[in-house]
């Protein structure tokens, strides 16, 4: 009885909807409309296209998509660690009574829509923007940064999503008992050697938490590359998700793009839930 | 699919500072412009072996479709008295002027509700869903012929549409909707080449074939293409001097996407569907562009720039791309007298230019006098060609439905290209 709601939660919010996408991506087309019509009985499932899919991706272009995907995610998350490890940090450990302040700054300019924040970076990043304006002042030449550069992508990815790593990270910093930092220093190591031999274990599962919560919109996301780039070279699996659910014919197939996706964020869920498991077992 | 200029019509921003009053007098005073072409399209003969699967007839020029007909989804009766209450149209983005609906409201007591889509697969979807219910509906040429066997349409009952005659005559009886079944015609565009001529070394008329301007390396990092597989494999196939646009030949497919693919390497090619304002603030030198797309540029101008930089392409001979949007009603509405009273004022001469004034794309109407609007300055004399005559439909070539087997292969090969391998 008391893991119903867990149980309710499950089924509501993940299993049905994952059994509807299975239904879309091994059922069929309205041959009128070009609708997709699920087909609910798994006896009843196609798996032609699906198998397409996974050829393609397996050997064939949209392979390359995933790779550069996970490469862009994996960039940015490195970026996003570099950035948002120290922030956090500082606010949990030094911000005292201005946290509240603090957090809230942070997280001010995501009030605003990811849409209009990306867009502004469209205008920002313009050959005769503000950026370029910035670092022409040091003699550094005009970038055409909207020309379709990975670069530029993975900074939108970074900017984007960077508060949904602070936040996880501020919440496993804080819970880390002051009492055993103060312990480690009085057994003689140094603020560096505390960090890393005290801290920065602790705060794994934050880490780990922060990772998957961050990557996993991440590589779903579709827009910052569309408006950022625009470039085909650029283009992520979303991009890919996108063409196939919302402008193409073949709904199942971009049906079958999900599904190929989630079996990859899965892995990385499954080690997040295995650790998380094994550390709540070290615990006790 | 094909797409469709108001696509992604939630990036863009209303067409404004049209001087409206000054250019519709001065348009009207070419209404008596007649004549402006034969039933061109009308007259082509054909069988009607193309079918999609699920019994939808493929409407060629060369092969015009009466689209059928059925017991249960009959025409109104004549001489019903209107309707009163609420008209619910279902439309695209900013698709229609709030002032022609006003004045319409005005006249007949009514109020018109407009619901807005922003493709065309959102509203088939959401009209084959049996949850939504209109009485006029804005759908694209390539679609009535599924949005008709799906019996989502009524048939048009003429003696509520005597505007009709307004309408250019080839397209009182369009290949797609044979007698105009189920449809009247409402907008047109044609896609062409914008570009910067400030900025790119050779405009497209220096080229032997101008669309290898997109392919000049000159202009690498500066070259968009419309986000759209049929209008830029489309293009690819124009440029090879393969004229059929419509082709489910894979091989045909295969060979422009091979050569759109070289644009990844040779200019860095991007994709995107906003010339306006991306030619006049110069963020780009080359854009596959829709012919509304580059006369509005002149309202996004800008301070210092001028419409004098921005140039616009189309065949001289009329052969590009080009195509069309019908008014059609409902299936079911709930005011059907109302819908065709509102069609027949759409199709009324000052109200479409009205419309136009404020739209940007031009209505097919006898009425219109093409070369007053640009005495008029309202289309630049040196964008002329963005201007579309009748004679346009019988030389260009227009995006239409394939069958789903078709869609698939042009899918793939446009999923291969932005994946940017």
């Amino acid at each position: 009885m008391l893991a119903a709601p867990g149980v309710v939660w499950l089924v509501l919010l993940f299993l049905v909807p994952f059994y509807a996408i299975l239904a879309v991506a091994f059922g069929d087309l309205d041959p009128i409309f070009g609708n997709a019509v699920p087909v609910w009985s798994p006896f009843g499932w196609d798996f032609t296209l699906f198998t397409e899919i996974v050829e393609r991706v397996f050997g064939g272009e949209l392979g390359q998509v995933f790779i550069r995907t996970f490469v862009y995610v994996g960039l940015a998350l490195t970026i996003s660690f570099l950035i948002g490890y120290p922030v956090a940090y500082f606010v949990s450990r030094h911000a005292g009574r201005r946290r509240g302040l603090l957090l809230g700054l942070l997280l001010a300019p995501f009030w605003i829509n990811y849409l209009m924040r990306m867009l502004a970076w469209v205008n920002l990043l313009q050959e005769d923007g503000y950026v370029n304006d910035a670092i022409a002042m040091f003699g550094v030449d005009r970038g055409s940064w909207l020309d379709g550069r990975s670069f530029t992508v993975i900074m939108g990815l970074v900017y984007g999503y960077v508060p949904f790593l602070i936040l996880p990270l501020f919440a496993a910093l804080d819970r880390i008992d002051q009492r055993v930092l103060e312990a480690s220093r009085d057994l003689g190591m140094g603020p560096a050697r505390t960090f890393w031999r005290v801290t920065l274990p602790m705060s794994r599962q934050g880490i780990l938490a922060a990772g998957v919560i961050t990557a996993l919109p991440m590589t779903g996301d579709y827009y910052t590359a569309d408006l950022l780039s625009g470039s085909p070279r650029t283009s992520m699996v979303g991009n890919q998700i996108e063409f196939y659910l919302f402008e193409g014919s073949q709904k199942n197939a971009g049906a079958s793009l999900v599904l190929v996706l989630s079996v990859f964020l899965m892995v990385a869920m499954a080690y997040y839930m295995w650790s998380t498991d094994r550390t709540t077992r070290e615990l006790r | 699919m094909v797409f469709h200029p108001r696509e992604r019509g939630s990036r863009r921003p209303r067409v404004v500072g049209i001087p409206r009053r000054e250019f519709i007098r001065l348009s009207m005073m070419g209404a008596a412009t007649a004549g402006l072409g034969p039933a061109l399209l009308a007259a082509c003969g054909g069988d009607d072996d193309d079918a999609a699967a699920g019994g939808v007839q493929l409407s060629r020029p060369d092969n015009p479709v009466t689209l059928p007909t059925f017991d249960d989804v009959e025409a109104i009766a004549d001489d019903l008295p209107v309707e009163s209450g609420t008209l619910k149209v279902f439309n695209y983005q900013e698709y229609i002027s709030p002032d022609v609906l006003a004045a319409f409201e005005d006249e007949f007591g009514v109020t018109v509700e407009v619901t807005t889509f922003i493709s065309m697969d959102e509203a088939i979807a959401k009209l084959s869903s049996g949850d939504t219910q209109f009485d006029v509906y804005f759908p694209t040429a390539d679609v009535i012929g599924k949005v008709a066997a799906g019996k989502l349409l009524q048939p048009l009952n003429k003696s509520y549409l005597p505007n009709i005659t307004n309408v250019w005559e080839s397209l009182q009886d369009p290949f797609y909707d044979k007698g105009g079944v189920y449809s009247v015609p409402y907008t047109l565009f044609s896609t062409g080449i914008g570009y910067r001529v400030d900025a790119v070394v050779k405009t497209p008329d220096m080229f032997d074939n101008p669309y290898d301007i997109f392919w000049d390396p000159s202009n690498s990092g500066q070259v968009y293409l419309l986000e759209d597989d049929r209008e830029v494999f489309g293009m690819a196939m124009l440029r090879r001097g393969q004229t059929e646009v419509n082709t489910e030949d894979a091989e045909l497919v295969e060979a422009a996407l091979a050569d759109v693919s070289e644009l990844n390497d040779l200019v860095s090619v991007k994709l995107g569907a906003e010339a306006y304002t991306v030619l006049p603030e110069k963020r780009t030198w080359v854009h596959q562009a829709w012919s509304g797309d580059v006369v509005n540029a002149q309202y996004y101008l800008p301070e210092g720039e001028t419409i004098d930089n921005i140039g616009f392409w189309y065949p001289a001979d009329g052969g590009g791309m080009i195509g069309s949007d019908t008014i059609a009603v409902m299936r079911g509405a709930e005011r059907p007298v109302l819908a065709h009273t509102f069609i027949n004022y759409l199709l009324d001469a000052t109200h479409s230019i009205e419309n136009y004034s404020w739209l940007g794309y031009q209505p097919p109407q006898t009425g219109f006098d093409p070369d007053l609007a640009v005495a008029d300055e309202y289309v630049p004399a040196h964008l002329a060609s963005a201007i579309i005559r009748p004679q346009d439909f019988e030389r260009g070539h227009q995006l239409l439905q394939l069958s789903l087997p078709g869609e698939k292969i042009w899918d793939d090969a446009w999923s291969k290209f932005i994946a940017g391998a």
